[in-house]
């Protein structure tokens, strides 16, 4: 019997087959490991060249304090099968001084399920003030922050220049914005304010004085237009798959809701401008907003992260008008011109070249971006060759913040990631519902180090992570970290940095410009290195951070000099100043005073000696 | 002399049998014209010889004769239709005429009939692979390799299969197996590249594409994916370097002359970056990406009329650009 060499004629073929590199790659379908995979699966690749030059990422370790500290949230956000997108959205967390202790308090905003939203039950969002222990106490029952809806982001400003921090607070219908009544209450004056925002589903929102008439004006970013009584049926049609699977609807598909801009009327009131400077007309799925000075002119901009659609970048013209120029700015697309998955969005001058740059949050199998500023009103992404990108890709990002972790004098970047889709667990494509966040160590040459695995187990921990706000919770020089978790408890991250550098805080108290001083541009020399930052407190995704500005100084003891350019035009110039203290300054008379870590107060003196509201 | 009519028979056997092992040879030595030859004239001693028919079909299917191959075969399997062989190369002989239909129905029968050959398990997957039929594909390469843990190839296309299914991991477990097996298998180092570049692990993309890259230094696919993740690792002159040679050495790359232009504009070189995205453009001008590119190389020029043109050309072909999914997931190659 002839032994006929199949075999071999197999091995032609299949040779041939695979020789054709095209055969197959215009067909394949990226994915991405999970982090259990990357971590477990595989073996560990090798780390990036850059490492070697990472010196102190080594001590670089974050607590999860946050059973220690006494919170005990829980954050309601729909079912846990996700079958709709509003289920996914939720996460909004403000770290901010509502009591003027100097001390910074915690409030989360909770969500709700479908069941729940129309039998009126409540899942109350929550506020803990902060016991300069390491400890919280939740006064929500005192604090009157009691609307009962479905929630998701929050916004943080003294709109009434009172020198008491008031909340914004965005709802599946509308918003709530709550007065700061000065001894621990608050008080609904939305419908007095007019920025109810009804009808409208609101994700984050933002103070800024954009026309620096010295009083906070308001942004919202608005997502999607649902009706509650006819959703998108999980799984049916185009727009309600990912990877062939079944999943929620959305964005795509559905009504975007249009964005609104409120105009602070300086009375306590608001006036809807939307419409007047054309904001938003295309209606984009709104979920990140930023105030910044991208171009130094002394007016604020602002940049609005849109999910599935193009991001928009609003150039203030110093007049109170505004020209939407995200494409030739390129921040509009990603680098290739495609529409991403926008979430989250922060800004730092992360090169310390003087200018602001932005890092925003994207989808799985996307990277996220590094918008460096060009100086030239345009931005490059160059996520790719500072080592930002392509780590990110496996996940799904949400909420970012730059920080300081090291206190180097070099912004850092922390990433909260997690997907929006349950159902990808019960797949293999190597995606999971929770991921670990991301943190990234600056290498000062324009580079990140990924040191998420060896950050502590509290960070290499997997989260449905949404919301990210950094803060000094503990007024000990370190930057914090509180992040929120989807159908979870938050994580109060503490930065336990071994060998952090020196650092000074600053806290701006306006007078002609508005009382937070949001917008101020502050710069601060140390030797040859110069710093900027610009104080605000709304950004990442649906959340508000501690608004005093956080410089690292490294080894330098002192800062050589401030400068503060106000909103209003006036510029203040300190120093030198010591390091490792706070100081609070106070628009054209400097330093009106000084805190040490050993100075700062102790113990609650409500309602503030040291940081007494300045009268109007 | 009149030899008896069984001697004479036994006489045809003989030398019907003796073709057939010299047919055998033949294939062997891969001299099919031979073969074909020896076994042609065995059939018409033995026209009812199973050995003689199959070693016929595999000769001209070697050949690549394959209407001639297509009527053995048909005849053969007609007559034999529990051959498990037969059907096998029936099957690839269709394969090779393109009908990948009746191909596969072949093989799935001859699979049916014997499925402990290896052989039969990796055409199935060939036949399923050129349909871009990857999970398919895939079950019949897990038998492959089952069978024979041994073959890198298969090892290869397993890895493929998963890859192109959303199992990056168990791909890249396929890819480093066959390495291991054979380290030098064509384009195993690309594969394993690609995978890792898919999920973000650039810098073990960049050492894979370069292991590939030294036994085929002129491949323009290994040199555009090298070029490629350089660029997106932030490495811009390497980056120029393998994108200039892949765009070179296959001039219709829109992507290795769009990822140029890209490149050269981040190096601060745009009027290079304009000469490489025309270029690309002209490849592929529905493309919305070059425009997008064009446009802020020409604003970086301050030729601010011309950057307005291109903005609007990317914004007219991105209108017409079908969106998939609810959410902008972008793709990482």
């Amino acid at each position: 019997m002839p032994k006929i060499a199949f075999l071999k004629l197999s091995l032609v073929l299949a040779s041939a087959a695979i020789l054709s590199i095209g055969l197959w790659s215009p067909g394949i379908t990226p994915v991405q490991l999970s982090p259990s995979e990357q971590s477990h699966k595989l073996p560990a690749e090798p780390r990036s060249t850059n490492r070697k030059n990472s010196s102190s990422s080594n001590s670089v370790w974050f607590a999860d304090t946050t059973r220690a500290a006494g919170i005990d949230f829980h954050l309601t956000c729909g079912s846990l099968e996700k079958r709709y997108i509003m289920e996914s959205m939720c996460g909004g967390i403000a770290v901010f001084d509502y009591d003027n202790d100097g001390w910074m308090d915690i409030f989360l905003v909770n969500g709700s399920t479908l069941d729940d939203l129309q039998a009126q039950k409540c899942h109350p969002s929550k506020l803990y003030r902060n016991n300069h222990d390491g400890t919280f106490t939740d006064v929500t029952a005192k604090a009157g922050l009691n609307h009962c809806g479905w929630g998701f982001g929050v916004a943080v400003g003294d709109y009434d220049n009172d020198g008491w921090e008031d909340l914004y607070v965005t709802y599946l219908d509308g918003a709530i914005l709550y007065h700061n009544n000065h001894d621990g209450t608050f008080s609904d004056v939305t419908a007095k304010a007019g920025v109810g925002n009804a009808g409208n589903w609101g994700t984050s929102a933002a103070f800024g004085d954009y026309d620096n008439d010295g009083n906070l004006d308001l942004y919202v970013a608005n997502y999607v237009g649902l009706d509650l009584k006819h959703l998108p049926e999980f799984g049916q049609g185009p727009f309600c798959q990912y990877r062939g699977i079944p999943v929620s609807c959305g964005p795509r598909g559905l009504k975007g809701g249009r964005d609104r801009l409120y105009h602070n009327n300086g009375d306590g009131t608001f006036t809807d401008v939307t419409e007047k400077l054309n904001i938003d007309p295309n209606a984009y799925y709104g979920l990140g907003v930023l105030w910044l000075d991208y171009d130094l002119d002394g007016c604020l901009d602002l940049y609005v992260a849109d999910d599935s659609s193009p991001s928009m970048l609003l150039h203030g013209d110093c007049k109170g008008g505004f020209t939407e120029v995200g494409v030739p700015a390129g921040v509009a697309y990603s680098a290739d011109g495609r529409e991403q998955a926008g979430m989250g969005i922060d800004s730092a001058d992360y090169d310390n070249d003087g200018w602001p740059d932005i890092a925003k949050t994207n989808f799985s199998d996307d990277s996220n971006n590094l918008f460096h500023n060009d100086h030239t009103g345009e931005f490059t992404d160059l996520a790719g060759p500072a080592d930002f990108g392509a780590v990110s890709i496996p996940f799904l990002g949400f909420g970012v913040k730059f920080l300081d972790f090291d206190n180097d004098g070099w912004p850092d970047v922390f990433v909260a990631n997690g997907h929006v889709n349950p159902q990808v667990d019960q797949h293999s494509f190597g995606v999971t519902y929770a991921e670990r966040p991301l943190l990234f160590h600056n290498l000062k040459n324009g580079k990140f180090d990924e040191i998420g695995t060896s950050a502590g187990p509290a960070i290499s921990r997997r989260y449905v992570a949404r919301g990210a706000a950094t803060a000094d919770f503990f007024n000990d020089g370190r930057q914090d970290l509180l992040v929120s978790v989807l159908d979870g408890s938050p994580i109060l991250l503490r930065n336990q940095v071994s060998n952090s550098g020196h650092w000074l805080r600053i806290k701006t108290v306006g007078t002609r410009s508005n009382r937070d001083g949001f917008g101020a541009r502050v710069q601060v020399k140390v030797g040859s290195l110069t710093q900027i930052a610009e104080v605000r407190a709304n950004s990442s995704f649906e959340s508000a951070s501690d608004p005093r500005l956080h410089f690292g100084l490294g080894s330098s003891a002192h800062a050589d000099s401030i400068t503060i350019h106000w909103p209003s035009g006036m510029t203040d110039r300190l120093g030198p100043e010591a390091a490792d203290q706070e100081l609070v300054v106070e628009e054209g008379k400097g330093v009106i005073a000084r805190y040490r870590r050993s100075q700062m107060p102790a113990k609650l003196e409500f309602p503030g000696l040291t940081h007494a509201p300045m009268p109007q | 002399m009149v030899l008896p009519l069984g001697a004479a028979a036994q006489s045809q056997n003989s030398k019907s049998e003796s073709l057939i092992r010299h047919g055998q040879r033949a294939l062997d030595a891969e001299d099919f014209a031979r073969a074909a030859s020896d076994f042609e004239q065995a059939r018409q001693l033995s026209p009812d010889n199973l050995e003689v028919n199959r070693g016929l079909l595999l000769s001209y299917l070697q050949m690549k004769r394959l209407d001639d191959a297509e009527n053995i075969g048909q005849a053969a399997v007609e007559r034999w239709p529990q051959d498990a062989q037969l059907q096998h190369w029936l099957g690839l002989v269709y394969f090779k005429k393109g009908q990948n239909p009746k191909a596969l129905e072949l093989l799935q029968r001859s699979e049916n009939l014997d499925g402990s050959r290896y052989g039969i398990h990796l055409d199935v997957a060939l036949v399923l692979l050129s349909g871009d039929q990857y999970s398919a594909a895939g079950e019949e390469l897990e038998r492959t390799v089952k069978l024979d843990p041994e073959a890198a190839l298969a090892h290869v296309l397993l890895g493929r299969c998963y890859q192109n299914t959303n199992r990056t991991v168990p791909a890249i477990e396929q890819f480093k197996m066959a390495l291991r097996l054979e380290p030098n298998i064509p384009l195993g180092h690309y594969h394993l590249g690609f995978a890792y570049a898919s999920v973000g692990r650039k810098h073990g993309a960049i050492a894979q594409y370069e292991k590939e890259l030294a036994q085929t230094p002129d491949n323009p696919s290994v040199l555009y994916q090298l070029g490629h993740c350089l660029l997106e690792a932030g490495d811009l002159q390497a980056a120029v370097s393998h994108l200039k040679r892949a765009a070179g050495l296959d001039p219709s790359n829109s992507d290795a002359a769009y990822d140029l232009g890209k490149a050269l504009l981040l190096e601060g070189d745009a009027e290079g970056a304009i000469f490489a995205l025309r270029h690309a453009l002209a490849l592929k001008p529905s493309d919305p990406s070059p425009h997008y590119q064009l446009a802020r190389a020409l604003q970086r020029t301050g030729r601010e009329a011309e950057a307005q043109q291109e903005f609007q050309n990317f914004s007219a072909l991105k209108k017409n650009q079908p969106v998939q999914g609810g959410m902008a997931a972008g793709p990482t190659q």
